[in-house]
């Protein structure tokens, strides 16, 4: 040992070769290292550029439908159109119907229009206007009988190729072939706006309203879908958890290990593969044909959508069981806890950010299923009114937020694709909003051990 | 030092059986593990069980709490008497067994809770405290016995995982003690831990032998000799010589003792 200090012999060159220079072997292992990260980076290049013009494309086509042109008008409430008795008998007001409303937004629009030139003849001027205007104006009448005999402002819905003139989808030349509106129509709304009569506005009835007919785009709104998903992922949850969680634990934990519990561990695994559309018809012939519950309700929804995602919340339940160490259910039964004891006062908390995470997803992913209501009749009509209560929501026919923009997607007028647009927008939202509290939940549970 | 442990290995042989093995047998499916031993565990006793790896001492130790059990293709014949009591009798409940017999694992595996919670669980699910202050007590009993108060009363509700390997040892023995056991099995307990920490834990077990039978299953010949007062000697399976440590070690009747001691085999 101190010899070799006292005594610095160099070391030969010829024994071995220099670290100074590459040989042929490491070259290429190099070669081959660099190569392997520029893939990578390419790979995640790519991916990044898909999902930055996915964004891109959504928040472009779907900005527009979180703003409406609304038309601002005074209009005169004649007393002898609606309440020819002039007792304000709120019955008697009932029976006007929206026809009895009409002529009164076409004077409205008449003397609202009277100091600017157009060639629109004042029977076409109703055509800048949604169809819904007059049921909005009865409704507020019916509301408030008191207004009958005075002029009152109102805003009202423009029709929807106005509010696409306003965002700039719809042009004069695509007027041409349109019996909707004219050339002429997109001169008097130029003025209009001018004269702030006719403005776009931030669009809650979008995110809080009821879907509309097929010619009223204008007035289409996702709020009662969101409420249909809503309930239906409480059906989800309350169902797919406790049994999902609960099977789980059985098999990992309790269950012999036998031909038996292989042939379901298989099967469970397989479930999770399954189409989801399959799980659809399954829900059709269980809950619909043989259970007789209601079409179209969220409760079948729900449990439809629960079949499919029990797998999910299994398969991850038992992975994160078997992630616990298994020197933890031993400490535990060496101080004497019985095996369920062991379970859920050391191995199930351990197990938990897991769990709920898998959980989360597996909602995540109901949330967002369209194929499976297709079947059970939750796409297709218009769901115009809000649940009464909690009972009709889980009960009354509903549709769901994939399922809403599905229904929009497939229908004709344009004005319905930016609804579309929008729905995706708030769909992500949820479940941006879903992934975080999985995050944030399995940040708050996470243990290390 | 050694005239001090052979005086007590000779007061100790005095006492009386605490555990009674008699023609036990186990199968891990279709393998014979443990052939045919048969053993009597004295009270107030270290008791060594040493031999090669895969000679069935840990198996032998995990049928003295029934922790066996937990396997699904392991089968167990013959008997195991504690205090004269079959422990494999159908009328046995292995929940209330392992509080009687506390185990104290190979790799310290504190619960992911604070040190207090760790010593506190065992008492707590079988009911030894009425309130608070008495569980306060016994934490702190336990503690001490486990020689690892003075080292964490100041931070009994810091996690156990946040302790040194030694101390983590350490505290799983006193969580052990905790749920006032009379018999203590210790699987290897000293194999993860440092020179250091390990004469730590050979010198509380020499304490605890003070009110515990302890078994003590170990792969280090030096420790058997310097803790037990008995030692048996496993070799594939069968139980080939039990006797007193210094017989064992200085004069053993077996030749495949003394080959194993000389360090021929294993």
């Amino acid at each position: 040992m101190t010899d070799a200090t006292v005594t610095p012999t160099p070391a030969p060159r010829t024994k071995g070769k220099s670290l100074m220079s590459e040989d042929a072997r490491t070259k290429k292992r190099n070669a081959a290292e660099k190569r392997f990260r520029a893939y990578g980076l390419g790979a995640i290049t790519v991916g990044l550029l898909f999902l930055v013009s996915l964004l891109w494309a959504i928040v472009q086509n779907g900005t527009p439908a979180f703003t409406q042109t609304f038309v601002t008008l005074d209009v005169a409430l004649l007393e002898e159109k609606l309440d020819k008795t002039g007792n304000r008998d709120i019955d008697e007001i009932k029976k006007v119907s929206t026809f009895g409303y009409n002529p009164l937004i076409a004077e409205a629009l008449v003397t609202a229009t009277a100091d600017i030139e157009t060639e629109v003849t004042d029977k076409d001027l109703k055509k800048i206007l949604s169809a819904s205007a007059a049921a909005l104006l009865r409704d507020q009448v019916i509301a408030n009988p008191d207004l009958i005999g005075e002029t009152v402002e109102f805003r009202l819905l423009a029709s929807s190729r106005v509010d696409g003139y306003l965002k700039g989808r719809v042009t004069r030349e695509d007027l041409a072939r349109d019996k909707n509106l004219d050339a002429a129509h997109l001169d008097l709304i130029d003025v209009m706006v001018e004269q702030g009569s006719v403005e776009r506005v931030f669009n809650w009835d979008f995110i809080l309203g009821a879907d509309a007919s097929e010619s009223r785009p204008e007035a289409a709104g996702i709020g009662v879908s969101m409420l249909g998903s809503f309930f239906m992922m409480l059906v989800v949850l309350f169902l797919a958890l406790p049994i999902g969680v609960a099977a789980s634990i059985y098999l990992e934990e309790f269950a012999p290990q036998n031909r038996f519990t292989d042939l379901i561990e298989v099967n469970i695994s397989n479930l999770a593969a399954v189409p989801s559309i399959v799980f659809g018809i399954l829900g059709l012939a269980a809950f619909i044909q043989f259970a007789h519950l209601p079409q179209s309700a969220p409760i079948v929804g729900g449990l439809t959508l629960t079949l499919m995602t029990l797998p999910t919340i299994v398969i991850s339940t038992r992975a994160s069981l078997k992630a616990v160490p298994p020197s933890i259910r031993d400490a535990a039964l060496g101080v004497g806890a019985s095996k369920m004891q062991s379970v859920f006062h050391h191995v199930l908390p351990l197990a938990m950010p897991g769990i709920l995470t898998g959980t989360i997803i597996g909602l995540a992913q109901a949330l967002g299923e369209t194929a499976p209501l297709l079947l059970i009749g939750m796409v297709g009509f218009i769901a115009s009114n809000y649940p009464d209560g909690v009972a009709s929501g889980f009960l009354d026919p509903n549709s769901a937020m994939p399922a809403q923009i599905y229904e929009w997607a497939k229908r004709a007028d344009p004005a319905f694709y930016e609804r579309a647009w929008g729905g995706i927008i708030i769909l992500l939202l949820f479940l941006m909003t879903m992934n975080i509290i999985a995050i944030l939940l399995r940040r708050k549970f996470e243990r290390r051990w | 030092m050694e005239d001090h442990y052979r005086m007590d290995r000779t007061m100790s042989t005095a006492q009386d059986t605490k555990i009674s093995a008699r023609n036990v047998q186990v199968h891990y499916a279709d393998n014979h593990a443990i052939k045919d031993v048969n053993v009597e565990i004295g009270d107030k006793t270290v008791t060594a069980f040493i031999g090669p790896s895969g000679c069935g001492k840990s198996t032998f130790l995990r049928c003295l709490n029934r922790m066996n059990d937990t396997i699904d293709i392991c089968r167990v014949g013959g008997d195991i008497l504690i205090d004269g009591e079959d422990i494999y009798d159908p009328k046995v409940d292995p929940v209330q067994l392992r509080a009687k017999v506390g185990m104290v694992f190979q790799k310290p595996n504190p619960f992911p809770k604070s040190i207090y919670d760790n010593v506190a669980y065992g008492p707590k699910i079988h009911g030894l405290a009425a309130n608070k202050a008495e569980l306060d007590q016994i934490v702190e009993r336990a503690l001490r016995r486990g020689a690892i108060w003075d080292e964490v009363k100041d931070r009994l509700h810091a996690p156990g995982t946040g302790l040194s390997g030694g101390q983590q040892q350490r505290l799983c023995i006193a969580r052990a003690v905790a749920t006032e056991p009379e018999v203590l099995l210790m699987d290897e307990p000293c194999s993860a831990l440092d020179p250091i920490a390990t004469a730590q834990v050979e010198e509380l077990i020499d304490e605890l032998r003070q009110n515990y039978a302890v078994v003590i299953v170990t792969h280090s010949m030096q420790q058997a000799a310097r803790v037990s007062q008995k030692t048996a000697f496993f070799h594939l399976g069968n139980l080939v010589e039990y006797d007193d440590t210094d017989q064992i070690f200085t004069n053993p009747k077996d030749p495949r003792t003394e080959s194993y001691i000389s360090g021929r085999i294993g």
